[in-house]
């Protein structure tokens, strides 16, 4: 279970985050949503520690991790998928992969692990030996969900795992996405500009602007309410 | 063509010891994308120690030991001292920090033994032990650095390519932020390359005192600067590229030292580095990086 | 305190504390030691020098670790041709200087190529190489033997213009020197040069797009730098009369980056104080000079992180980039919002552009126009090319395919600051001012494309160069007035809530005088209130006739604004047309609800 307090971030004088509240279940997947600048990466990124926080609480199955430093968070079985296509670029596929695993706390060996992996999507099998640089955006796409879900973390967040990519392969990671919790009983949350897909998906949301929450609630009723609709008309 | 062969056998051997100082320098470029301008110093030092208690009658095996604790200290030393600096951000503050920090160590070195050179004791050869290959004297202390430097280019090259924990030094060299959300000591392994790194600058300062036969408070800032050359020249980072670019830079060197003149050595240098940032920035064995930003 | 720090700042750089100071010094040394004239004089020599670094490094951001090397060639320069060919000083001098700038010319071009460690290790070795041509180059300069005889005023060979000069007349003219050196480049600092040089410094992205070319203007930084310490070395060379190799080795650089340093990279007025202790102390306290370079270690170890601005951050207020007499004059005319002549009538015309980087296509095959007065939003998903797009109008990447016309011209590839230069002007998603200037010289530098006023014209503070900067501030008025900034004129920039910043970032960009602006998320972070005012200085903008794109998510911001609109997904346009068609358009929707589309695949 991942619980926020009243959060802040702030950088510099870019207030990010003012005040947020969330719980996020085991074994559910909690939406994100929001525009960009909403606060949703800042959100994550304060969840595993590389954002400043300047006020407010973490709990990882209640636990305050605040204090912690973020490469023990890992460890604390916490597995973070970042934005912005993060790959090592240089280091080959299945060397990402196993870097992915050796420094977290992990539920199964190495090698069974890459081979679900390459079962899941065999196009990294093929490329195992490939630079990450060289993929083609969908492929980094699913390598980055593959090292995030590697060694099975029991906290997983999912920063726009949907973005810049081809319909049939969001459709692809999404279907994944929606079974890892629900099978691995983790606790996932998912940051997404894609409101319906990530709604679809997930059992709960968080809508978030200028760093506040300002509507959450079951994803069904949200998706019944038109929530998704509402957010693109205002921003695009 | 005895001459040209005898030259290209100094270069070589200053050429490895080039490589050995761009393969230092590169360490700590990987894992912070800077350099330690106080290397040099470091070198220096660590030689000095044992140059100046030898003359003192302790065992060299002792001082050697010594020499090398010595240098991983130094090291914890620059890291720690340049952490702000590098958190700063700016790489004027660390210039400026580490070259400080070199001549902090160069300044208590002139005081404590003399500006004055000071002979270096015959540890591994001595300088008058050679055989003869196609009629050419060749010095065992050629050999010896030779040997020294590839192994040690080895080593690093196959850590680096071949453990986790190699992966994992070039993980952060690639992307610090990511390396700590994957759970990687990012802090321990920054700490290594830096003593790593020293540890390197020890063993390159013994072998060039050892060929060289003294030792002298300056003699580490003309060393970095050939080493930095050959850095760039194989690219930064790249262990087989300060290798290979260490010895371009040692045998173009001594070539123009032996055909032109002695005091052309630093100019072939710095020709060579305008040279290879005008047309590969990046170094020979360095793929230019994709970056959208 | 921070009163007395401005009383005592506002006292020690007055014009008339500076010259009484000059003349009890003047006076001083007809009734002193010879001993302390020398020191004196190599205070002086010192003060020059270390101006040199602080043109380079405080000003322009380029680190030098090898500046003995124009120091040397100053030196060496006025010797031989005073000793061998026996020139007057009159003439051998200022030829140093001009050769040290020659010298800092032509390292300008690798040196501006490479930047940080790279160039911090080019101008060491560029150090070091002088070092060993000094000592090899024996015919010229003597080797290791160095050379001696030339002329000085210690020993009384020295004499200018044919007349004899002992170590007080010596003193004087170095005096009058400096002071000349020190009050030109008071003025250069503030004026558009300084100005430039410090935007550069900051950030050479955003300089490009006020117009500034960061390559000329680091040319002009080593070139003066050059020649300031090409200057002060002839002065050294006549000075001490004896040149030797061991003299202009790596310590007279670290030397002289410590005076640069610890007086504060930025602060003229620190320079010269840390100059006359560095010089002083070695030569008063034995203790000092037996411990100099462990001392100037530490020193360098730990000052930048002790003591960021040196002496001059801990006694004076930080320097400004703007004279005061030109706001004085500003005073006396009208605010006046001046627009670009060709408002309205020149469009910007994207054809076919595609931008690759490596294996990633961020934009495929972009055609749009903005049609002249008009403003055309521009959205899209994130990472969907809008900011290449903008990258590339702009001059910032070069296109892969297709190009970029203003009216009838090509100007795809032409560089930033030439594309700005032409009225084409844009802002950052992340405001990109300079955090230490205040709101007003922030401004002033938007108006740097529109100076045609020389660097020269400038550092004499000549009438014309006065004028055309009181032009510009009195524009500055009637800008900060439209974007609500007038209270904040004189607040440094990073003491500023972020929605000024944002604003104080359009209004820079206005200050340039563009015909088309190209905005990347002005109203990102802003509140309510700042976007309503954001809003109403488009309006501003377009009913003057300007030519406006907008990258926007705020759709109730977008509204009523936008003539037209382009959505991007993909680095492919999908849309073009106005904003009711949008929000029906399906591939719009999908783009953005994620729905499924299988049945295109």
């Amino acid at each position: 279970m991942i619980e926020v307090r009243d959060l802040s971030v702030r950088y510099g004088a870019v207030e990010a985050l003012r005040g947020i509240t969330l719980t996020a279940q085991p074994g559910h997947t909690t939406a994100v949503l929001g525009a960009n600048g909403a606060g949703k990466s800042s959100l994550l990124r304060a969840i595993s520690g590389i954002s400043p926080v300047t006020g407010g609480e973490i709990l990882l199955n209640s636990k305050a991790i605040q204090t912690v430093p973020p490469e023990k968070r890992s460890q604390l079985g916490l597995a973070h998928a970042m934005e912005g296509r993060r790959i090592f670029k240089q280091l080959a596929v299945h060397e990402n992969l196993e870097l992915a695993w050796s420094f977290g706390a992990r539920k199964i060996d190495l090698q069974k692990g890459i081979r679900e992996v390459y079962d899941r999507f065999p196009i990294l099998g093929e490329k195992s030996t490939t630079a990450g640089g060289l993929l083609s955006g969908g492929q980094q796409q699913m390598l980055i969900l593959s090292c995030a879900t590697i060694r099975n973390p029991t906290h997983l967040l999912l920063d726009e795992p949907s973005l810049g990519l081809a319909p049939i392969i969001v459709n692809q990671i999404y279907d994944f996405i929606a079974s890892f919790a629900r099978d691995t009983g983790a606790t996932v949350i998912i940051a997404e500009q894609m409101a319906t897909m990530a709604l679809k998906v997930s059992n709960y949301g968080y809508v978030l602007r200028g760093g506040k929450v300002v509507v959450d609630g079951e994803s069904k009723e949200l998706l019944r309410n038109g929530i998704a609709e509402t957010l693109s008309s205002s921003y695009l | 063509m005895s001459f040209f062969l005898s030259l290209l056998l100094a270069g070589i051997s200053v050429g490895s010891i080039y490589a050995l100082v761009a393969l230092g320098l590169n360490l700590t470029f990987l894992t912070t994308r800077t350099l330690n301008f106080g290397h040099g110093s470091i070198m220096m030092i660590c030689a000095i120690v044992i140059a100046y208690f030898a003359s003192l009658g302790y065992a060299v095996p002792l001082l050697l030991i010594g020499s090398l604790a010595l240098a991983v200290f130094l090291g914890l030393c620059v890291e720690r001292i340049a952490r702000p600096a590098l958190r700063g951000g700016g790489s004027m503050g660390w210039v400026v920090s580490t070259l400080g920090f070199g001549i902090l160590l160069q300044g208590i070195a002139a005081r404590e033994f003399g500006s004055q050179a000071v002979a270096f004791p015959a540890i591994i050869f001595s300088a008058a032990d050679f055989f003869i290959v196609g009629g050419v004297f060749v010095a065992y202390q050629y050999l010896v650095v030779l040997v020294v430097s590839i192994m040690l280019i080895l080593i690093i090259e196959l850590f680096l390519r071949r453990t986790r924990w190699g992966h994992a030094v070039r993980a952060v060299s690639l992307d610090a932020e990511l390396g700590v959300v994957n759970g990687l000591p990012v802090k321990l392994i920054i700490t290594m390359s830096f003593v790593c790194s020293a540890l390197l600058a020890a063993v390159a300062g013994i072998l060039v005192a050892q060929v060289g036969g003294t030792v002298d408070p300056a003699f580490g800032f003309n060393l970095v600067l050939f080493g930095f050359v050959a850095a760039v020249i194989g690219g930064m980072g790249s262990s087989v590229g300060a290798l290979v670019g260490g010895l371009i830079v040692g045998i173009l060197s001594k070539m123009v030292a032996g055909y032109v003149s002695s005091a052309a050595e630093h100019a072939v240098a710095f020709a060579l580095l305008m040279l290879m940032l005008a047309i590969r920035p990046q170094g020979i064995f360095v793929q230019p990086e994709v970056n959208k930003a | 305190m921070t009163a007395l720090r401005s009383h005592f700042t506002g006292v020690i750089t007055h014009p008339w504390f500076v010259v009484a100071l000059a003349a009890g010094l003047a006076f001083f040394v007809m009734n002193t030691t010879t001993g302390t004239v020398q020191i004196l004089t190599f205070i002086l020599i010192n003060v020059i020098f270390a101006q040199s670094i602080n043109v380079l490094t405080g000003l322009g951001g380029q680190i030098s670790l090898g500046h003995a090397g124009f120091f040397g060639i100053g030196a060496y320069c006025t010797a031989v041709l005073t000793r061998t060919y026996g020139l007057d000083m009159a003439v051998s001098i200022p030829l140093a200087a001009l050769l040290g700038g020659a010298a800092g010319y032509l390292l300008s071009f690798p040196a501006g190529r490479v930047r940080e460690v790279y160039l911090a290790m080019m101008t060491l070795g560029f150090g070091m190489i002088f070092y060993e041509v000094v000592r090899e180059w024996v015919s010229v300069t003597g080797g290791t033997m160095g050379l001696s005889g030339v002329p000085s005023a210690a020993l009384r060979t020295a004499s200018i213009l044919g007349v004899p000069l002992n170590q007080i007349a010596y003193f004087w003219v170095v005096l009058v020197v400096t002071l000349i050196v020190v009050a030109l480049l008071s003025n250069m600092t503030r004026s558009h040069v300084g100005r430039a040089l410090f935007a550069v410094h900051h950030n050479e992205v955003a300089a490009g797009s006020l117009g500034i070319s960061h390559a000329s203007t680091k040319r002009t930084a080593y070139t003066l730098s050059g020649l300031l310490a090409g200057l002060a070395g002839a002065f050294y060379a006549h000075l001490v009369g004896y040149l030797g190799p061991e003299s202009f080795a790596v310590h007279r650089s670290i030397e002289v980056l410590v005076i640069s340093i610890v007086g504060g990279l930025g602060s003229i007025a620190g320079q010269i104080i840390s100059a006359a202790i560095f010089t002083y102390l070695p030569e008063a306290l034995q203790a000092f000079a037996e411990f100099q370079f462990i001392v100037y270690g530490v020193i360098l170890t730990f000052s930048l992180i002790v003591l960021p601005k040196g002496i001059a951050g801990l006694i004076l207020d930080p320097p400004r980039f703007i004279r005061p007499s030109a706001l004085a004059a500003a005073r006396a005319r009208k605010p006046e919002l001046v627009w670009n002549d060709s408002v309205g009538r020149v469009a910007v015309k994207v054809e076919g552009l595609t931008k690759r980087f490596g294996g990633l296509t961020a934009l495929d095959d972009v055609s749009l126009t903005l049609k002249p007065g008009n403003i055309t939003a521009l959205i899209g998903p994130n990472g969907s090319g809008k900011s290449t797009l903008v990258n590339v109008t702009c001059g910032i990447y070069e296109p892969t395919e297709g190009r970029v016309m203003l009216g009838d011209t090509d100007i795809s590839g032409l560089p930033d600051y030439k594309v700005a230069a032409l009225g084409v002007v844009r802002t950052f998603q992340d405001p990109r001012l300079v955090p230490s200037f205040t709101v007003r010289e922030n401004l002033l530098l938007g108006a740097h494309c529109l100076g045609r006023q020389s660097g020269m014209a400038a550092a004499l503070a000549l009438p014309a160069a006065m004028r055309e900067e009181a032009e510009f501030l009195a524009e500055i008025e009637a800008v900060m007035e439209l974007t609500g900034l007038s209270d904040f004129a004189d607040t440094a920039v990073d003491s500023l809530p972020y929605g000024y910043r944002r604003m104080a970032e359009v209004a820079r960009a206005l200050m340039a005088r563009p015909h088309t602006i190209l905005l990347d998320e002005p109203a990102a972070g802003l509140s309510e209130s700042e976007m309503e005012m954001l809003g109403g200085i488009i309006r501003k903008m377009k009913e003057a006739g300007l030519t406006i794109m907008l990258i926007e998510h705020h759709m109730d911001f977008l509204n009523d604004l936008v003539d037209d609109v382009v959505v991007l997904d993909s680095g492919q346009v999908i849309y073009r047309g106005d904003i009711d068609g949008m929000r029906k358009d399906q591939a719009v929707i999908a783009a953005y609800l994620g729905q499924e589309e299988e049945e295109e695949v």
